[in-house]
């Protein structure tokens, strides 16, 4: 597929821009770049359903979706990056690079068919994002975070490997049309279930379920923002498109089943009961993504036809809110030098009423609360769930997304409260439309839901 | 080559599985509970390793080369993952002046 390979040379292209000194056509040239990439998956419709590299990639509908999406999200953090990095004198390109590399793993993740281009996705996904997050060279948490997050992705990786070389043991291919035909016969053996549980537990690593989350929220604080912006965004995304592409050709044996149901409940209730408490904005969103994944955990477990479609428009939905709040946060802690406590957003409303009425309206979407895209996610889940007979599971998930109304509430009553002390907020032009973008997306798909499902 | 092959296989492959999670074992309780970054640096390859000889065990015994394959794949990601690993080690060194993993708590609720 020509969109993989135009994303690998445009990393290079810009690693080469860094060098000769042009920096201010980084960001353009990259968001040229992967519009053009977007332009490649909507125009060559004679890839689909194909089998591409040697039967590693194969982009069907739901590989396809989630391509665009994923490059959708990079470009309006590339956006975000022309600010982020205006003061930035060094290495800026090889952040960009190091962010296209990483999409270029996320688009294989989303459309694998071979447990080899699975394993590579996840690796070229994680090994960018391990410099990104240690990004702030002088930085001593920014090494922290980047130490965490390389060891504990690594330690998952391995998990994965030892499931996939059972896996292999057991079906003696690592091409998924036969894995699954081994599945249907001999789906109870002893190594093959083994090997699923292993696969599974590195791949809840990279989307944060509990119990296996706790990089997370150390992670998206250290980080900075817009790298946590983006492992919130393109990794969340890719990580659960390739965890349902799993859970299909494995055919779910019911001890698989069982065990994702645990996970699914655990994380509900860890993420939710835990942000209660957050007061840094960044861990709070951290535990709200936690939260999250056990909606869409929820939503993969029911497995039905319908199921790639409304993951893609939980996961999409979810990460334009992400992305807008997260660039609203940045614009209140630099007005509130430097610190990342909720306090910072208050007086928001009062001195930039369009911006503040934009976090309102993510905010409510990531409640899950009507008529914004948030909310018909959620119930899009939810009638999945109630299809496949999950009834107890639906009713304790209705009650964790009320629960979890009230820390995005209360990040909202901060921004509308008046402070003695107006924050002269500084909102960059590029900034304003991405938070603009954002907002109206999550309230026009809210209102539009048929447009993306 | 043939004689690598039927070598392997004159050991049940139910030894090469329990000497593999043996060691998968191994890497990760040194993963767990080691102090030292560089000695949990080593026992990620332990756990890299032993994945590497199950494949090349399941792959002489079902005579099919894409395991012995795979195991290149992850020989080059490993080897890439500890560079970047030892780098940011070297940034984490000059910050705090040591590689013990208890330094690592100022991120934490």
């Amino acid at each position: 597929m020509s969109a993989l390979i135009l994303t690998s040379v445009l990393g290079v292209i810009l690693l080469y821009l860094g060098l000769f000194g042009g920096k201010k056509l980084l960001a353009p040239v990259g968001i040229l770049g992967l519009l053009g990439a977007i332009a490649l998956f909507v125009m060559d419709k004679q890839y689909i359903n194909i089998p591409q590299f040697a039967n590693m990639l194969s982009f069907d509908a739901m590989g396809i979706s989630f391509s665009i999406g994923l490059l959708v999200i990079t470009i309006l953090i590339f956006i975000f990056g022309i600010d982020y990095y205006a003061n930035e004198e060094k290495n800026v390109a090889e952040q960009f690079a190091l962010m296209i590399f990483s999409v270029t793993g996320a688009l294989m993740m989303v459309s694998y068919t071979n447990l080899l281009s699975l394993f590579l996705g996840i690796e070229i996904l994680s090994i960018p994002l391990y410099i990104l997050a240690g990004g702030k060279r002088n930085s001593m948490r920014s090494g922290e975070a980047s130490f965490k997050y390389f060891l504990l992705g690594s330690f998952s990786s391995a998990f994965l490997l030892m499931g996939i070389a059972l896996i292999y043991g057991v079906a003696a291919s690592f091409e998924l049309p036969k894995v699954m035909a081994m599945a249907a016969t001999s789906g109870t053996n002893i190594l093959f279930l083994l090997g699923c549980f292993f696969v599974i537990v590195g791949m809840t690593f990279k989307v944060a379920a509990v119990p296996f989350h706790f990089w997370s929220p150390d992670v998206y604080e250290g980080a900075p923002t817009l790298v946590t912006t983006f492992m919130a965004t393109v990794v969340k995304m890719a990580a659960f498109a390739a965890l349902f592409r799993f859970v299909t050709m494995i055919g779910m044996p019911a001890a698989v089943g069982k065990a994702l149901l645990l996970i699914a409940i655990v994380t509900l209730l860890v993420g939710n009961i835990t942000a209660l408490r957050q007061s840094h904005f960044k861990r709070l969103m951290a535990y709200s993504s936690i939260a999250h994944s056990g909606f869409l955990l929820m939503a993969i477990l029911s497995n039905s036809a319908n199921t790639p479609s409304v993951l893609f428009y939980y996961t999409f939905t979810y990460a334009l809110a992400t992305v807008g709040l997260f660039i609203v946060f940045t614009v209140a802690k630099r007005a509130a030098n430097g610190d990342e406590h909720i306090r910072i957003f208050r007086g928001l409303f009062r001195s930039q009423p369009w911006i503040g009425v934009m976090l309102l309206v993510m905010m409510l979407s990531l409640a899950g609360i009507p008529p914004f895209a948030g909310f018909f996610a959620k119930v899009n889940v939810f009638m999945l769930a109630l299809g496949a007979g999950q009834i107890g599971l639906t009713v304790f998930a209705v009650v964790m997304a009320l629960v979890g109304i009230y820390y995005y509430a209360v990040v909202v009553r901060e921004a509308f409260t008046a402070s003695e002390n107006e924050p002269a907020l500084v909102v960059a032009p590029t900034n304003w439309l991405v938070i603009s973008l954002c907002g109206i997306a999550v309230l026009v798909l809210g209102v539009m839901p048929g447009w993306l499902l | 080559m043939n004689d690598v092959i039927t070598a392997i296989r004159t050991v049940p492959l139910e030894h090469y599985v329990v000497l593999s999670f043996i060691l998968f074992s191994i890497g990760m309780a040194g993963v767990l509970f080691r102090r030292n970054t560089i000695i949990i640096l080593m026992c990620l390859e332990l756990m890299f390793n032993s994945v590497n000889l199950l494949l090349t065990a399941f792959s002489a015994h079902h005579s099919d080369p894409s395991g012995q394959v795979f195991v290149f794949f992850i020989m080059l990601v490993a080897a890439a993952e500890v560079t970047v690993g030892l780098a940011i080690l070297v940034m984490m060194k000059r910050n705090v002046d040591s590689v013990d993993i208890n330094q690592l708590n100022r991120l934490k609720w």
